[in-house]
């Protein structure tokens, strides 16, 4: 490419019309190709499944040959357990959809559009358990006002609520750790609690995640709310540089641990309750 | 090199009480600009970026690496201080068609609390939570500044040789008044009224039409908030031991005071840092007049804001004025001279552009120099660059959407030097800068706002506390 030394300045307007000029955004990083570990889990669970759903046909099979009775009852059998596999599976992904209509809420509180902005807040507020109360802010013309409503009301009290449900996840973590003897059940203790807590806190939003759907919850929690993890990896770092002193280590024992974990839930709970809440922060 | 300076701790009175009781370390920076410099536009970004650094202010950070716990606007609590409307602006930037937010006419403060995880082993203590408070400081009270050290007869004379070489034909009214002034006239309340009145107007009618930035005193242009006291009312005058001269020279004294108090004042003497906004694209078109006026303003600025490397110098031209707390020890600790719109240029003249403002503020070059620097930014992006074909050759232009057509505007204004231009540039057309609308802001400004040189403008600011 060569460029001129003294070309004359100028200015010049394009024929034809343009849309409005959008920044360069980087693309988001590709994904890259499944690993090892992803594809023998993935070959593993198509044999499993796929050999069990022709065990099943074939048993079936054999079983008409049998006798008719035999056969019809065999395959209501099948199609029951199986349907209720398939239900499950349903849920699952109805789950992981509702979580997903989060950030089209978002998107929607985020437009500026009052009338966007208004559908989506009765949206919102007709899943929410206690979202009746809150009807009249839906009919909110300012989306400024409609969104300092939000925050006041609907948001507040949820806050508060899961605080309420992480208080009480701590208390019991708490009381739990100290007391049992095995830090492998501690720990087996604290996973459970904090994703029953997680769900806790799904179904107070109006969300009702399966098991993936808190799994993706807990990673949104975790990515969306960095700020709070950092917090709470900040004080589980103090905690451990305190313990790792074998004399402090020996005068706190597991009661410190305890209060880090307790300390944890409660920040989980405010985690979740960001990650499910669709209303911008101010 | 100076030393680093950290900011200094909260313990002052009036609209930082309420931050410091919340055990925030305040960090104020003022920012101010000449003649449609792009403040606005400026603080609606940096507020917006700082909201989403993520996306708004990729730079910065990564450099924090994830520290940035949380940032969120401050509540303004009782402070009487008028709060930026951030929102308003932002929203009529996002806006389609969008719009530029209207120049404000008024002081006011935006103020952003951070949380800021610690680096290293430090990360297991707290995070550091910091107010940084954006005063958007009028342009016109820093040209004040230099009054400070000019008595009225030589102010008055630098002030009327302006006149004479700048705007002989605009001034053409306030010139005749001055020469129809008797020699020794009397000191009469009318006859200063009316002076007042022609120089002030003038002032305005260079400012808006004319371009001009260098207009003294900048309190006629940006009066302060609350009733105008008598004393204002005063004019450049020359000669003549007359009660007139006697008159508006104690007048301009009692201006100075006033100048010298502002600066000390709880609302506005406390600066840590300090943004200065300069259109100097718009002043290479305007002429070799005006871009000589951005370039003593811009120089006079500098100066003022130099004192604390040559205060055995300037400490007796103050004289009995009260040494104002922000260029006090411990006052300013860096200050940024930023050229906007370097969106209207291509991307290879804005090292040019960023060294055509260290020429005018003459900066010694940046390795002497820890505590002032020089950028070229756009605090609002709203054009691209492209390569564009002319006169058999390729040059690289900008393009965007001007104001209202939706259609592409291509645009090569010319060569921006790299030092202050001789006549051989003067010889040579700069044309003016389209007007573009601002880029789409993604996510309707909740991602930010698209920019240039804004992260190394704030990172430079913060560098210290961060």
């Amino acid at each position: 490419m060569s460029f001129a030394t003294t070309p004359r300045p100028r200015i010049e307007i394009e024929p034809a019309t343009s849309p409005r000029l959008e920044p360069f955004v980087p693309l988001p990083r590709s994904r890259s190709a499944p690993g090892s570990l992803t594809l023998m889990l993935g070959g593993l669970a198509v044999l499993v499944v796929g050999f069990a759903l022709l065990q099943i046909a074939n048993f079936v099979a054999d079983q008409f040959a049998r006798g008719p009775l035999l056969g019809t009852l065999t395959l209501a059998i099948a199609l029951g357990g199986l349907g209720l596999l398939g239900l499950a599976v349903w849920r699952e992904i109805a789950g992981l959809f509702a979580i997903a209509a989060v950030d089209g809420l978002r998107a929607d509180f985020a437009s500026g559009d009052a009338e966007r902005m208004r559908m989506a807040a009765r949206s919102w507020l007709g899943r929410l358990p206690e979202g009746d109360q809150y009807a009249m802010i839906g009919a909110s013309a300012e989306p400024a006002a409609l969104l300092g409503l939000l925050r006041a009301g609907p948001v507040a009290m949820l806050r508060s609520q899961a605080d309420a449900l992480g208080r009480e996840a701590a208390v019991q973590i708490f009381a739990a750790t100290a007391a049992i003897p095995s830090p492998a059940l501690d720990g087996l203790l604290v996973a459970w609690r904090g994703i029953r807590l997680v769900r806790q806190v799904a179904v107070l939003h109006g969300l009702r995640p399966g098991l993936l759907g808190t799994f993706a919850l807990l990673r949104r929690a975790l990515l969306s709310a960095a700020g709070t993890a950092a917090a709470n990896l900040a004080v589980d770092t103090l905690a451990r540089a305190v313990l790792s002193n074998p004399l402090l280590q020996h005068l706190a024992g597991d009661v410190a641990g305890a209060s880090v974990a307790a300390r944890r839930t409660l920040v989980l709970a405010r985690v979740a309750a960001a990650a499910c809440s669709p209303v911008p922060d101010a | 090199m100076m030393p680093r300076m950290a900011p200094r701790s909260v313990t002052v009175v009036g609209p930082d009480a309420a931050a410091a009781a919340r055990g925030r370390q305040v960090l104020r920076i003022g920012v101010t600009g000449l003649a449609r410099a792009g403040k606005t536009a400026f603080l609606s970004s940096a507020a917006a970026n700082l909201l989403a650094p993520r996306t708004g202010l990729p730079v910065l950070s990564r450099r924090l690496a994830g520290r940035l716990v949380r940032v969120a606007i401050a509540p303004a609590g009782a402070e009487s201080m008028p709060r930026f409307d951030f929102r308003r602006h932002l929203a009529t930037l996002a806006a389609d068609p969008p719009r530029w937010p209207a120049r404000t006419e008024a002081v006011s403060l935006l103020a952003l609390d951070l949380d800021i995880a610690r680096p290293g082993l430090a990360r297991a203590l707290p995070p550091r939570r910091l107010r940084l408070e954006f005063l958007d400081y009028p342009g016109e009270w820093l040209l004040d500044l230099p009054l400070l050290g000019q008595d009225f007869r030589q102010w008055s004379e630098a002030a009327l040789a302006r006149l004479q070489t700048l705007a002989p034909l605009p001034a053409r009214a306030f010139l005749d008044f001055l020469r129809a002034l008797p020699a020794r006239a009397g000191a009469d309340e009318p006859l200063a009224e009316t002076g007042h009145g022609l120089y002030r107007a003038l002032l305005n009618r260079l400012r808006e039409e004319g371009g001009l930035a260098m207009l003294q005193p900048g309190r006629f242009l940006m009066p302060a908030p609350g009733p105008e006291p008598p004393w204002m009312a005063f004019f450049p005058l020359q000669g003549g031991g007359g009660g007139l001269f006697r008159l508006l020279a104690a007048r301009y004294d009692a201006y100075r005071r006033a100048v010298a108090r502002d600066l000390v004042s709880p609302g506005f003497g406390r600066l840590d840092r300090l943004v200065v906004l300069a259109d100097v694209l718009s002043a290479l078109h305007a002429g070799p007049a005006a871009f000589a006026d951005m370039a003593d303003a811009l120089g006079s600025i500098a100066e003022a804001l130099r004192w604390r490397r040559s205060r055995t110098l300037r400490l007796p031209q103050l004289g009995t004025l009260r040494l104002p707390a922000w260029l006090g020890p411990g006052g300013i600790g860096r200050v940024a001279f930023a050229a906007t719109k370097a969106d209207h240029v291509a991307e290879r003249q804005r090292a040019s552009l960023a060294a055509l403002m260290r020429a005018m503020t003459l900066l010694p070059d940046a390795a002497g120099e820890a505590r002032a620097a020089v950028f070229a930014i756009a605090a609002v992006r709203c054009a691209e660059d492209f390569v564009w074909t002319l006169d058999g050759g390729n040059v690289a232009a900008v393009r965007g959407r001007v104001l209202g057509d939706e259609r592409l505007t291509r645009s090569y204004p010319g060569e921006v030097p790299d030092r202050l231009p001789g006549a051989a540039f003067w010889a040579q057309p700069f044309l003016a800068l389209p007007q573009f609308e601002p880029m789409r802001l993604p996510d309707g400004g909740a991602a930010g706002v698209p920019q240039i040189g804004l992260d190394a403008l704030i990172g430079f600011l913060l560098d210290d506390v961060l």
